[in-house]
């Protein structure tokens, strides 16, 4: 624990290290659950899924979300193909059905059937079809179904191809692949080119809400700049689902109205809006990584080329370390595109090994804008997904995962959303804290394809034993494992319906990298990357910025073709 | 893991014994028997017992008759809750579960000419209930149940979807009555099959399998494993009893359906 912490710990609740008496006691490891305990498990998932179906899609839940939300429908298929591919593939196809036409999916594609007060912000906020109208010279939001004018995480096309092989055969016939894939690769288009808000190749996030971590400490600085609207210019409906101490400030909400009413008001074009806040983030940028592979995968299945998406999987990868790596932190961080002196220095300062050092300020090289968020979020981790990171940076992320700031297996059974030591950690608010079933399902295939096979088997044990435990709550007290926000939530019952079905690689879409590739990566680097102060500068980094000379294009022993069939 | 049946008359073979042998080396578990009117079903005692004393497993049997306990005619009404009555205590005997019936079959449509019926849907309501609870409460004698089925809107006018039979059931206050759902006749009948069976899942007692054209299982469109799903969860450990036409070689049909139910529950 920190100084500042140690000293404030028997303090008021949500001071800093407030919680950290309670790490005192490690959790017991979770027993994987046993046969009974497994169909029971499975019956419940499938009530939920079932009864949160409305039709075409899945809504999160009934009371707090319901509509369709973009990333929760793709957590949501990647359970649901367990059920039914059918409904897991229209799940995808409702989503892309709310696709504008500048390639962007927005976060909430809204059910007409459901009153507009029903949810905050909704149609009449958003106004998509006239605010975002191409004959307005807008993006070419749909004419015919209300959508928000902001994205969620990339999560679609890794969704997308686990749901094809689920049933590949089922997918053929109704001409799946073949109908999404180029929806996604627009989708990804419009990341690559409307999003690369810092110029370095990584995309951007223009509101909180974007990074699905709505509430995350990682954005109290970056929307410390926002001037919130004026609290009684907009009334939340989310109160009356949930308990206002799991949910968002009110002040917070202001700001989160205030900046979506400004991209709304310059027709969420991206090029005029002013994007007051604008931040790169970590996990965002590493499911697009592995949705670019996925977008790869199934472009080879559909007989193309699928060159072009490894190649723009790995430049991503190599943005990824090389703007939002914190060797200090020993994990990622997200960049506030819109903070710092310009130097490309930080916001403040990460507690951690060798926390004297920079981030790579003063070395050779022109710094990146803004500066990182001195911020520990779960999305910093969440890079464990992707493809062809360097060992030391893997390794580290390992390290990180289990030591004091997260706890995995020590303290904590499933991974916090944020920092156990951080000053703003709260257990029970949203995401300043409590563990989320889909970060721990990314987690739990990102320790898997690294090898950490023993701790994504605890990890998986323990997601079932939380999901059970706490009827599919939205969140939970990472520490008592206690549910917090809804329950008979939509992704934490299709995740652990995935999870019950047996891990799998973590590789699906890892042709593209060779067999065994951070290994193989890790011998490239010679001698192993130190966590020294100046780690991060780039000439440390060049094994990462270089892709592996001529990657066989042989699948691994664990990819496509090992998952076809049911 | 569901365990299947196949209707008697499916299985290829002259004797209960040589049915239920095919019916084994298919995959199937159980064989659901046919109860024809006139007591035939009765008259077949002698060669149930036989069969089930060399291990045929027969937990369930489906009525065959030209009416049913909704009939307009007050005689043959009379008669179906009679046969009824006689079949419900033959399966019991031979230690079954119970015997399923549909309220109507071909007796009326309201989507056919001349669209209105006779009787009054009060009427109708008052009929069901009083040869369902006669029926219930006899079963319940027996320590078996009736299964009241649903059947599409083309076949029966009264009992069409599930709600319909929970809203019965629940008024005659008879655990012994319960719902015999069919995959074929909710494709048509419900909004969301699933969620239909999740929604009457206390009540479900039978399921017979057939695909959205009657076929067997597997050569029509319907989401088998959304529906096996929700039979699952909803706490249903019956049989998924075969009940179809068929398309294809006959016996190859037959012996198909096993191995896709249960590659579609997986």
């Amino acid at each position: 624990m920190s100084a500042a912490a140690s000293a404030a710990a028997a303090s008021a609740r949500t001071a800093p290290g407030a919680y950290g008496d309670r790490a005192a006691s490690a959790p017991p490891p979770h027993r994987f659950p046993g046969r009974d305990e497994r169909d029971r498990l499975r019956r419940g998932a499938h009530r939920v899924l079932l009864g949160n179906w409305t039709g075409a899609s899945t809504v999160p839940s009934h009371g707090l979300y319901p509509h369709q939300w973009s990333w929760d429908s793709a957590f949501v298929a990647v359970g649901l193909r367990h059920l039914s591919p059918v409904r897991a593939q229209r799940e995808v196809e409702t989503l892309l059905g709310g696709q504008w036409a500048d390639g962007r999916i927005p976060h909430i594609v809204f059910n007409s059937r459901v009153p507009y007060g029903a949810y905050f912000p909704g149609p009449d906020f958003w106004r998509s079809s006239t605010a975002g109208a191409a004959a307005l010279g807008g993006p070419g939001a749909p004419r015919c179904v209300e959508t928000s004018g902001i994205v969620q995480p990339p999560v679609h096309a890794l969704a997308a191809w686990l749901v094809h092989l689920a049933d590949p055969a089922a997918s053929r016939r109704r001409g799946f692949l073949a109908r999404v894939r180029p929806r996604l690769a627009a989708w990804h288009r419009y990341l690559a080119e409307r999003r690369d808000l810092g110029g370095g190749g990584l995309a951007a996030a223009v509101h909180p809400w974007e990074s699905g971590m709505d509430n995350s400490p990682c954005w109290d600085g970056p929307l410390a700049r926002v001037a919130p609207a004026a609290p009684g210019s907009f009334r939340r409906a989310d109160l009356a689902h949930g308990a206002a101490a799991d949910r968002p400030t009110d002040l917070d909400y202001g700001r989160y109205v205030a900046l979506a009413a400004a991209y709304r008001d310059h027709g969420y074009r991206d090029a005029d809006a002013p994007h007051p806040f604008a931040v790169e983030d970590p996990s965002f940028n590493s499911l697009l990584i592995v949705s670019e592979y996925a977008l790869g995968a199934m472009t080879r299945e559909l007989g193309g080329d699928p060159a072009p998406h490894r190649e723009r999987a790995a430049a991503l990868t190599e943005a990824l370390v090389r703007r939002l790596w914190s060797a200090e932190a020993g994990q990622f961080l997200c960049r506030d595109l819109r903070g710092g002196d310009g130097t490309g220095g930080r916001t403040g300062r990460v507690a951690g090994r060798g926390a004297a050092a920079g981030d790579g300020a003063g070395d050779t090289h022109v710094a990146p804008p803004g500066a990182l968020v001195a911020e520990r979020s779960a999305a910093g981790l969440v890079p464990l997904i992707a493809p062809g990171l360097p060992a030391h940076v893997t390794d580290a992320l390992l390290r990180t995962v289990t030591g004091d700031h997260f706890g995995l297996g020590t303290r904590v059974r499933l991974l916090p959303s944020y920092d156990l030591r951080g000053t703003a950690f709260d257990p029970y608010r949203y995401w300043r804290g409590p563990a989320w079933f889909n970060v721990n399902w990314l987690l739990e295939r990102g320790l898997r394809r690294c090898g950490a096979s023993d701790h994504a088997d605890a990890l998986r044990a323990g997601v079932l034993g939380a999901a059970a435990s706490s009827r599919f709550a939205e969140y939970l007290d990472p520490y008592t494992g206690t549910g917090r926000g809804t329950r008979d939530f939509s992704w934490t019952a299709a995740l652990a319906l995935d999870l019950l079905k047996g891990p799998d690689s973590g590789q699906e879409c890892g042709e593209e990298v060779q067999p065994g590739a951070i290994t193989s990566m890790s011998r490239a680097e010679t001698p192993r990357e130190p966590p020294a102060p100046s780690s991060e500068s780039p000439r440390h980094m060049s094994p990462a910025h270089e892709p592996p000379p001529n990657p066989p294009p042989s699948p691994s022993p664990e990819s496509t073709e090992s998952e076809e069939g049911p | 893991m569901f365990t299947t049946a196949c209707q008697e008359q499916l299985l290829p073979g002259e004797t209960l014994q040589q049915k239920w042998e095919f019916a084994q080396s298919a995959g199937y578990g159980a064989i659901e028997l046919r109860g024809r009117g006139d007591f035939h079903f009765r008259s077949r005692l002698p060669e149930l017992r036989r069969a089930l004393a060399d291990g045929v497993v027969m937990p369930t049997v489906c009525v065959e008759m030209p009416h049913f306990l909704g009939a307009f005619d007050a005689e043959l009404r009379r008669d179906a809750v009679e046969q009824m009555t006689s079949q419900l205590s033959v399966i019991g005997e031979l230690g079954g579960r119970g015997a399923m019936t549909p309220a109507s079959y071909g007796m009326f449509s309201r989507r056919l000419p001349p669209f209105e019926p006779p009787r009054s849907e009060a009427e109708d309501r008052e009929v069901l209930l009083e040869g369902l609870t006669e029926l219930g409460e006899h079963a319940r004698r027996e320590g078996v149940c009736l299964f009241l089925e649903p059947l599409n809107r083309y076949e029966d006018h009264m009992v069409n979807r599930l709600g319909q039979a929970v809203e019965l059931i629940r008024e005659t206050g008879l655990d012994s009555v319960r719902i015999g759902v069919d995959s074929y006749h909710m494709n048509i009948e419900e909004a969301d099959p699933p969620a239909a069976l999740l929604a009457a899942a206390p009540h479900i007692g039978h399921a017979q399998v057939s695909d959205s054209n009657r076929f067997q299982p597997g050569a029509g469109h319907l989401d088998w494993p959304a529906w096996l799903g929700a039979l699952d969860a909803a706490g249903y450990d019956g049989e998924l009893a075969l009940e179809c036409r068929l398309t294809g070689d006959p016996v190859e049909a037959v012996r198909s359906v096993p191995a896709f139910l249960a590659r579609a529950a997986a």
